[in-house]
């Protein structure tokens, strides 16, 4: 999973704000949201970021479903993609690949 | 860490996780801005008769070579993600490049708001180079006769030129249309011709009575069967160009603008020239000293501002007479 490249996200004392700089959208998020963030920045894939979590939720069954969910709905909103290849798609469709 | 401390943390109901800002936090919650517009020169080629910030002449004022880079490391240290430069005519500051170098280097994304008559090849390629967020430029008619009869001194074949160069090159252009008695009829032509080029997005709304703008107000300022028009065709245009070019229209004006900042003031700070920082464009009002001040203090002056009973009943008396819009650029600090 990687970033759009027009997303900055930034520490605040709530969690996190998320920018979508070319749509000028904002989103923010709370701590857990900061930190599944964190875990995307860092490479990790679904599992690694469900394992992360469990470790720092204790072993919650729900999870796999909520982090499934919030990065549902980061793909959603166009704030990641999958691979790369799904990235360069959404840059493509801004005649950005020269 | 205890079991009970973690315990007290819960994955519960994530699909809130992510909220828009719009059901989320107050401005007074973030530590730093998230949008810096900044007006970095006064200094235009133009003359344009609705120009809010009436450029023309550069300042006697303005932020030296020294006082522009210590900002700049602020932006870049208080981690803001998004900054508009725009002037004047930007394309004119001496530090220019250097400026969007400083920026880009630091990760921070970055708008030039242009009238495109300064880009040629050689400009397009150090923009390219940059990956802006994107360039906007300034398109005030889709024939030369209609731009140029607002924006005095200009060259409708630069701007479209600039506009065909830049998508060429890759780099996300935007077009910026204010709609006035001389071109709101082209309003329709303008976007065919924006979606002919391959822009990325149209972006308008009304024209603000602030500035020369508001010295123009009579001749300028649409009737409202003109604006009844113009927001029939933004909306046919709308869904025409849905999936293929970004058209967007700000459906408010300016007063209705003012009323609802009243309540919840923007997370954003609009830096002038000399280094001033303004409230918000159409009210008078200067909070902050970027040349004297750190970036942090003048954030807290800000959201102070917002709460100044002064601010508040002017911007009262702004809403009950939009004449007083014309004071919008003899200052006033607070």
């Amino acid at each position: 999973m990687v970033f759009n490249e027009h997303v900055k996200i930034r520490e605040e004392k709530f969690g996190a704000v998320i920018f979508e700089t070319l749509s000028e959208k904002i989103f923010i998020t709370n701590e857990t949201g900061l930190k599944i963030l964190q875990l995307i920045e860092q490479g990790k894939d679904l599992p690694q970021i469900v394992d992360e979590l469990k470790k720092i939720y204790i072993d919650n069954p729900q999870a796999e479903k909520d982090v499934t969910d919030f990065i549902g709905c980061l793909k959603g909103n166009n704030l990641i993609g999958s691979k790369l290849g799904e990235e360069n798609e959404h840059r493509s469709a801004y005649g950005k690949i020269t | 860490m205890n079991i009970e401390a973690r315990t007290e943390k819960s994955l519960n109901a994530n699909h809130d996780i992510l909220k828009a800002i719009e059901e989320g936090t107050r401005f007074e919650d973030y530590k730093a801005p998230l949008f810096v517009a900044w007006q970095i020169n006064s200094k235009c080629n133009l003359g344009c008769l609705h120009c809010c910030e009436e450029a023309g002449q550069s300042m006697p004022d303005e932020m030296n070579k020294q006082e522009t880079f210590r900002f700049l490391e602020q932006i870049a240290e208080a981690k803001i993600p998004y900054v508009a430069f725009s002037g004047g005519e930007p394309l004119l500051h001496p530090h220019f490049f250097q400026m969007c170098e400083y920026l880009r280097k630091n990760n921070v994304n970055l708008k030039v708001e242009t009238n495109g008559e300064f880009i040629d090849e050689k400009t397009a390629d150090r923009l390219v180079a940059l990956k802006f967020r994107s360039v906007q430029i300034s398109l005030d008619g889709a024939t030369a006769a209609t731009h140029e009869k607002l924006r005095l001194a200009g060259d409708w074949e630069k701007a479209i030129d600039a506009c065909r160069l830049l998508i060429k090159k890759g780099v996300t252009t935007e077009v910026v249309f204010v709609p006035t008695q001389f071109n709101i009829h082209e309003t329709g032509d303008l976007i065919d011709l924006a979606g002919s080029l391959g822009v990325y997005g149209v972006y308008t709304g009304k024209i603000m009575r602030i500035g020369r703008a508001a010295k123009n107000w009579d001749i300028l300022n649409p009737s409202d069967e003109e604006y009844e028009k113009f927001f029939t065709v933004l909306n046919e245009k709308t869904a025409a160009y849905k999936g293929k070019m970004k058209v967007y229209y700000y459906p408010y004006d300016v007063l209705e603008e003012l009323k609802y900042r009243l309540e919840y003031p923007s997370a954003s700070i609009l830096v002038i020239p000399n280094g001033k920082v303004k409230l918000i464009g159409p009210l008078p009002f200067l909070c902050g000293d970027l040349k004297k001040q750190s970036l942090v203090e003048v954030w807290r002056d800000y959201q102070k501002a917002w709460r100044n009973p002064e601010v508040i009943e002017f911007t009262k008396k702004v809403l009950a007479d939009s004449r007083l819009l014309s004071q919008s650029n003899n200052w006033k600090e607070i």
